[in-house]
């Protein structure tokens, strides 16, 4: 076993800080339902002032290494917005025409739910979204979605369909699957988090229900599938080989990580309201993306 | 964070672990080693500590100033790994290098230190585990063998069980009731006591698996003096505490990585071929990994902080209930030439959820420790 040290580097560390902050106090910490379906609490142009959308360029060796990226998506991920971050960062990453644009960028993926030669293209309901023809260095050129059909399964990803799909580098597929897969580890987190707080407060035969130990077991477990998704990202993008196969297997165990939570809120857990629920969709559509990402991995 | 001068000096060191390793590794262990005798067996392993010491590779991450080697968790790790890649044997020291010595580091007077580490790392003198007991299993503050205060020493009575290199062992670490009266967490007391001394019965444990790696053993009146006493009585509690905070659980998820990573290997080499299993192959494959990655981040967190529950209950977890599946799937799927193989460790492996605190109270800790839910 070669030893690897697992850690970001100090740009990932301090980026993920402040985009964590920035989020927690745009959101104020409300429950997502309160937010996800209306006007997103963070605009896009205090992402695009801050220079986030730019943080994946590669100029130098101070650039952001993919165990960076990580450390930032999965900080996104733990207060889900309705605003594409990780698409545009992972463009302008790999396009050097989305770079020059200055909006937000995505791109169309052709998922298992959609017919042939439609694409998926997360935040493609964004009226000023482009998205890449190729994601591959220099080649490709950006357009809009055409005759808006929405894909709602998650509305937090905004996602609409296209009549055309991107044309991905494996080098584009193999670290937009990493990136994602941190994402999703950031997103069970959080509602793992949730459903501890949940089980310290709500009582039932007289006790909180978190002091039951087959209450205790769930959250053990789904803290555990938290912490091994986490790690399998952070494999992922330190281990290219094996990056797409850990990613899947990473959005398998935060899915799971969340089911759980859900478990735990009882008869909150399936409702609209409770909201836990925009989380599952998220990993869901992320895991059905990276899915697909595997055929040009 | 390591430092680039940490990482050259890693690679040093484990290129000398490495070629350290190939040239002392006893061949008759490597090849022979399924049909060696207990005797045999107990000698080989009984030299590899003595080996080890003379190596300079004993107590690698215990401080120079007590005879280690001064060195970190990585190192301890990295040697474990790489260890086991050389089929090297398991030597009998175990228990003292990684559970007295950081107790009596922890807890114990200069004497005690001065008497008892040199003999520890040089592979002199094998420790036993004295902790559990037919009724006190994972409530170990139930613990109920009894010191009972006498001139000069204490009489110990008691039974104690899965206990490890009993009949190698020189010495015991025990913990024991020694005030009835006082609360629990308070009554207890640890005591490094002689085993070869009238009064201290043995009786081996045939396990569900037909092999035999552990004792009970018997107290019967046994003498152990003042100044065998760790620490004040009362603080056996405190003292097991900080033991089994050095059970390691990362060097130990290493070895049983290597292990885990042998019986993954065998089932990719024979079912590797079979298309209908892939999907389940390659989700175990992925889960062995993981194991893998989940003790690199484990070691950095040992490092940075005193985060240990975090990171040793998930890996004990992971492990134990990987191993199962995997020897579930070998003994589902196995062949005539497995199927020694996967019977055996099927049965070996019901252990590993039960063993070093079972996985419900690796499941509590986590939740309780961690996750901070009420008990």
């Amino acid at each position: 076993m070669t030893l690897l040290t697992t850690r970001p580097g100090e740009i990932g560390l301090l980026a993920a800080d402040a985009i964590r902050s920035a989020l927690i106090k745009a959101t104020d910490q409300a429950n997502i339902s309160t937010y996800i379906e209306g006007a997103s609490p963070l605009a896009w142009k205090s992402i695009s002032d801050a220079g986030w959308d730019l943080v994946g360029i590669k100029e130098d060796d101070e650039s952001a290494t993919l165990r960076d990226l990580v450390e930032i998506a999965k900080a996104w991920g733990e207060i889900t917005v309705q605003v594409p971050l990780i698409p545009s960062i992972m463009a302008k990453r790999h396009s050097a025409t989305a770079a020059e644009h200055d909006g937000p960028v995505s791109f169309s993926i052709q998922t298992q739910s959609l017919a042939a030669g439609h694409g998926l293209v997360p935040f493609g309901q964004i009226s000023d979204l482009q998205f890449l023809t190729e994601l591959d260095g220099e080649t490709g050129s950006l357009t809009s979605v055409d005759g808006l059909v929405l894909d709602d399964f998650a509305p937090s990803l905004l996602a609409a369909q296209a009549s055309q799909i991107t044309s991905f580098s494996a080098d584009a597929a193999r670290e937009i699957s990493v990136v994602w897969a941190a994402e999703g580890s950031g997103v069970a987190k959080r509602a793992v988090a949730d459903a501890v707080a949940y089980a310290k407060q709500r009582k039932q035969f007289g006790k909180p229900i978190g002091s039951f130990q087959a209450v205790k077991h769930h959250l053990a477990n789904a803290h555990m599938n938290v912490e091994q998704a986490e790690t399998a990202a952070i494999w992922g993008s330190l281990d290219p080989a094996n990056a797409h196969r850990s990613a899947v297997h990473s959005l398998n165990l935060s899915i799971r990580a969340i089911e759980l939570s859900i478990q735990v809120h009882g008869g909150m857990g399936f409702t609209w309201e409770m909201g836990l629920h925009f989380y599952l969709r998220h990993t869901i559509a992320l895991r059905e993306m990276v899915t697909a990402l595997g055929t040009h991995a | 964070m390591f430092t680039i001068e940490d990482r050259d000096a890693r690679e040093v060191f484990t290129d000398a672990a490495r070629v350290w390793l190939q040239e002392n590794v006893p061949a008759r262990w490597k090849e022979n080693r399924g049909s060696l005798s207990e005797h045999e067996s107990d000698e080989i392993r009984h030299e590899w500590d003595r080996q080890l010491h003379r190596g300079g590779f004993a107590g690698l991450s215990l401080p120079k100033e007590f005879g280690g080697q001064g060195l970190s968790m990585v190192e301890e790790v990295i040697f474990h790994d790489l260890a086991a890649r050389e089929q090297a044997p398991d030597g009998m020291a175990r228990i003292g290098r990684i559970l007295t010595a950081p107790s009596l580091i922890g807890h114990g007077t200069k004497e005690q230190l001065a008497r008892f580490l040199p003999k520890i790392l040089s592979g002199d003198e094998v420790w036993c585990q004295g902790f559990s007991e037919p009724n006190a299993g994972s409530d170990l503050a139930g613990v109920s063998t009894s010191a009972i205060k006498v001139a000069g020493g204490y009489l110990v009575s008691g039974r104690k069980t899965w206990t490890s290199f009993a009949k190698a062992a020189q010495r015991c670490l025990l913990l024991a009731e020694t005030d009835p009266s006082a609360p629990r967490h308070k009554n207890l007391t640890m005591f490094l006591l002689d085993m070869k001394q009238p009064g201290v019965t043995l009786s081996p444990i045939k396990q569900a698996s037909g092999l035999s790696h552990f004792a009970e053993v018997q107290f019967e009146d046994v003498f152990v003096a003042d100044e065998d006493r760790v620490s004040e009585e009362g603080t056996g509690w405190q003292v097991a505490m900080t033991t089994l905070m050095n059970e390691r659980g990362s060097v130990e998820a290493t070895s049983r990585y290597v292990e885990v990573r042998a019986d993954m290997d065998l089932l990719l080499s024979t079912l590797g071929g079979r298309p209908e299993l892939q999907k389940q192959l390659n989700e175990l494959d992925i889960r062995v990994e993981l194991v893998h990655w989940q003790v690199s981040k484990a070691i950095e967190i040992e490092i940075d902080s005193s985060d240990y529950f975090r990171a040793t209950s998930i890996m004990k977890v992971l492990w134990s209930e990987l191993w199962q599946a995997i020897c579930t799937f070998g003994l589902e799927n196995m062949t005539p030439e497995t199927s020694d193989h996967w019977r055996l460790q099927y049965l070996e492996t019901r252990a590993a959820s039960i063993y070093s605190g079972s996985n419900e109270i690796q499941r509590n800790i986590i939740s309780e420790r961690v996750l901070g839910l009420p008990r």
